[in-house]
């Protein structure tokens, strides 16, 4: 769930705190697996509070994210994408495998069974 | 599975010869001219300087330097880095 949001969130406004205290308001370039991001159009705050930059561009180390805010609009569009996708992958799978199933069943079990013991 | 080959999500050779800020893990801030870069995103970096805090703020000049890719925090281009005065309400 957590990758597959944060692919979702892409284009969109997020709020990044990192492990020092920084925080990174931008919207989402870009993400990978390790969950290292690029965000465009940033408003960087430093630990304390007190000094600010605005940044281009600016690529973050997952592994020094303490946690992403997300807005609760693109949370609520990013949940019904989900479900639709998991929905339509879902009944994409039932069909195949009630289909491969009851075809697989007969072949492969004798096949299988004849193959180990001869091996 | 998702890709064949494994990018990085950062396109470094747009910032080639221009100047990059590197935070590292550590706390310690470095800028610096991208010369060259790889996959695993260790740095080349010239004419670098090291923006220190200890004790006092002050800046080091290092030269020509590389940067380990599994120390690296943060990358961002120099150019379009400005200071401003507070955005939000103040936030502690």
């Amino acid at each position: 769930l957590p990758l597959s949001l944060l692919n979702a969130a892409q284009n969109k406004p997020m709020l990044v705190e990192l492990k020092n205290g920084e925080t990174f308001n931008g919207h989402l370039v870009n993400c990978d697996n390790f969950m290292n991001i690029t965000l465009r159009e940033v408003y960087q705050t430093n630990a304390e509070g007190d000094r600010f930059w605005k940044v281009k561009e600016c690529y973050i180390r997952g592994s020094t994210i303490k946690y992403l805010r997300v807005p609760d609009t693109l949370l609520d569009a990013v949940k019904e994408e989900q479900t639709r996708a998991r929905e339509a992958g879902k009944s994409a799978r039932g069909s195949h495998i009630s289909g491969r199933g009851g075809a697989r069943g007969g072949p492969i079990r004798g096949g299988a069974r004849g193959r180990g013991r001869g091996m | 599975m998702d890709k064949p080959k494994r990018e990085a999500i950062l396109d470094l050779s747009k910032y080639v010869n221009e100047r990059i800020r590197v935070k590292f893990t550590g706390g310690r801030e470095v800028t610096g001219v991208l010369k060259g870069f790889d996959q695993l995103l260790n740095l080349v970096l010239d004419e670098v300087k090291e923006a220190v805090q200890e004790p006092e703020p002050h800046v080091r000049t290092l030269g020509l330097v590389v940067l380990r890719g599994p120390t690296i925090t943060l990358l961002s281009p120099v150019d379009g880095l400005e200071e401003i005065a507070n955005p939000f309400m103040a936030q502690e």
